[in-house]
């Protein structure tokens, strides 16, 4: 394996969106991360902090009021930006797979499970439809359906939700893509649910060795999946780095109030931290630090923009006071 | 699925018992006088005739349930009544008529379906472009249109001006040739019976015939298709599983006509159903501009003479349409879209 070159790698990248104003919202503004092979990474921020269409945009799916203005997206020595659309059509799904949210409503309600898992197959893999029907009945088995060949000919409505996370996922896995970009993929699932489709999902990353993009805003999931993290607030990365150095000694005040605002069983707490406020409007985010309106640590220098800092081996921050971040532990997150 | 047809089948008798109960406590509003004049065919017999005798004769004063009485037990003798505008019993004028309307809403239907659903989609993809503005433009013109405005313009373009479609069923010698023994009625549709005699002319001849009315029936009633496939294809473009499908990697003609389409029919069924359901019900006004006799110009014939045998009859007849055109719009639910199952 090839340590040192990423499989994918995404640089600087924009996104902004146009309201019919012609204003501009800078949904994605200037991330940067990388996933190498067999690796999972999780993407973690607040509900609107730009981390689903960062996703999209990696597989260039936004929608058309959306525009990538800037950045590369490589993919093995590859500007996916640079493809055209027919390019980029064997891109998906064979290449870059994604799984999201709701299965519910990710499932096309009208054709059965079989053919929408074959449809793939067919396309990339240039099977005629039999020997695509044994390759989806497969595809149902490894993601662990019971009773495989008879849910082929069933439609989504027909399957309980988690059975249809794993006809997604086996939908996404049945060319064998190098990247998965999970979504959300358990947010919408009972919680017994939840934790066998990570397990799969998990299972499944090391018996193909594919890399995993983990999107999420739960840290639960986290720390039971990824191996490096990448915050993201307002659109911006503020810190990265592996999950003992997120988990145990992060810099970034957001993501400490993240951290210390879940509720832990193995720590006596008065009270949980509550990071006040609310991510701040796409259209007029504040000038420097965007994180600075909910920051009990921000002063004038916030004003600037901070500088994208390694601070250990591979710990990345975008603060200027992540030196300070110690002071939270007996202040709290009171400004 | 057939227990549903055939519980829906079983309700039909019920469903016609009603509409006719309500059409007769209609006409029941009329005097016992008005309602005599169907049964008079010529002045004739009024001179020197005592009028409430007649009535008395016709049982136009007895209570209306006597009178709705009789006239059901008619109709489970199979017998219509005789229809005053037609000359001649009403079933056998409907059914005489009928082939006429069936075959104009069978020639109308399908540009209007296929012009409806396609441009719609088009209109769709290309949301808020030019070309949308346009289609949309046309449409709402078509849809605003008065059926007898366009109508007339028609005949006058293609009729008076280029003289390409004419009025009427069938021109003269077509008429003749139909009318004499050679020629064989199947369907009392003339452009399907021409093919089944091998007769091409008088196909072509009915079919010129037709073109005037498909034209005005299509550009009025399409519109509507493609407003409702238009915003239900919006609707549908946004979900999560189109963009399942594009993740996938398919085409993007793939992910229109194939996932996308095929969810956004379901409402256009509805409408189709009911679009059908109207041509066949007769479309009265064009028939009546292109001199067509088929069952909507019958139907009005007969309201403004008051020939309530026709109109009682008529009813029925649209009653069962009706309940027909819902019960095959409910099949073909359940064909595009699985979790309708009728039970």
């Amino acid at each position: 394996m090839k340590e040192n070159t990423p499989l994918l790698q995404v640089q600087d990248l924009k996104v902004y969106f146009y309201t019919e104003e012609k204003e501009e919202l800078r949904a994605v503004d200037g991330v940067s991360f990388y996933l190498k092979e067999g690796e999972t990474i999780a993407l973690v921020g607040e509900s609107g902090c730009g981390k689903s269409v960062t996703s999209l945009a990696i597989l260039r799916l936004i929608d058309s009021d959306g525009k990538i203005q800037g950045g590369k997206i490589i993919l093995r020595g590859r500007d996916l930006l640079s493809l055209s659309e027919k390019e980029m059509r064997e891109i998906r799904g064979r290449d870059i797979s994604m799984i999201f949210q709701e299965p519910s409503s990710a499932l096309n309600p009208v054709y059965t499970v079989g053919d929408q898992i074959m449809e793939a197959i067919i396309l990339h893999q240039k099977l005629p439809r039999p020997q695509a029907r044994k390759a989806a009945e497969e595809a149902l088995r490894l993601v662990g359906i019971p009773e495989a060949r008879k849910r082929l000919d069933e439609y989504p409505h027909e399957l309980s939700g988690g059975m249809k996370q794993r006809a997604m996922i086996a939908m996404a896995l049945s060319c064998h893509p190098k990247v998965l970009i999970a979504d959300e993929p358990t947010t919408s699932l009972d919680v017994t649910i939840q934790a066998q489709i990570l397990e799969l999902i998990a299972e499944l990353q090391h018996r193909l060795n594919m890399g995993v993009i983990l999107i999420t805003h739960d840290l639960g999931v986290v720390a039971g999946m990824a191996e490096r993290v990448v915050i993201m607030y307002a659109g911006k990365v503020v810190e990265e780095g592996s999950r003992w150095d997120i988990f145990h000694h992060s810099f970034h005040p957001y993501t400490w109030g993240l951290l210390h605002s879940i509720p832990r069983l193995d720590i006596k707490q008065e009270k949980l931290a509550i990071i006040p406020g609310a991510v701040p409007d796409p259209l007029n985010f504040p000038s420097g630090c965007r994180f600075r309106n909910r920051c009990p640590l921000a002063d004038e220098l916030c004003l600037t923009e901070p500088q994208w800092r390694e601070i250990e081996s591979q710990h990345y921050v975008y603060c200027h006071h992540y030196s300070q971040v110690e002071v939270l532990k007996t202040r709290g997150f009171e400004r | 699925m057939i227990f549903y047809i055939i519980r829906r089948f079983l309700f039909l008798p019920l469903t016609l018992l009603g509409i006719s109960l309500l059409v007769f406590l209609m006409i029941g509003l009329l005097s016992p006088y008005q309602r005599l004049a169907t049964f008079i065919d010529s002045p004739e017999r009024l001179k020197g005739a005592d009028i409430d005798k007649l009535v008395e004769f016709y049982g136009l004063n007895d209570p209306l349930i006597v009178q709705y009485g009789r006239w059901l037990k008619n109709i489970f003798q199979g017998n219509l009544g005789w229809s005053y505008v037609g000359k001649e019993p009403v079933y056998d004028a409907l059914m005489r008529r009928f082939p006429y309307t069936l075959e104009l809403a069978l020639f109308s239907i399908f540009p209007i379906l296929f012009l409806g659903i396609n441009l719609g989609v088009i209109s769709s993809v290309n949301h808020n472009r030019p070309l949308d503005h346009g289609l949309r433009i046309f449409a709402v013109v078509g849809w605003s249109f008065p059926d007898f405005v366009f109508g007339l313009f028609i005949l006058m373009i293609f009729y008076s001006v280029l003289g390409w479609f004419p009025p009427g069923n069938l021109s003269l010698w077509a008429e003749e040739v139909v009318k004499s023994s050679a020629f064989h009625s199947f369907t009392g549709m003339t452009t399907i019976d021409a093919l089944f005699n091998g007769r091409l002319d008088i196909f072509w001849d009915a079919f010129l015939h037709l073109l005037g009315p498909v034209l005005t029936l299509t550009y009025v009633q399409f519109a509507f298709i493609l407003r409702i496939t238009r915003s239900s294809m919006l609707e549908v473009l946004q979900k999560d599983y189109v963009r399942t499908a594009r993740a996938k990697g398919l085409d993007e003609r793939v992910v229109i006509n194939k996932h996308a389409r095929r969810n956004a029919l379901i409402p256009v069924a509805t409408v189709s159903g009911q679009t059908i359901i109207g041509l066949l019900a007769g479309a009265v006004i064009v028939e009546t501009i292109f001199n067509r006799t088929g069952i909507g110009s019958f139907m009005s014939l007969a309201a403004q003479q008051l020939d309530y045998a026709s109109i009682m009859g008529g009813t029925l007849f649209f009653g069962l349409i009706l309940v027909l055109g819902n019960l095959i719009v409910d099949i073909s639910y359940a064909f595009i879209d699985p979790r309708v199952r009728l039970e």
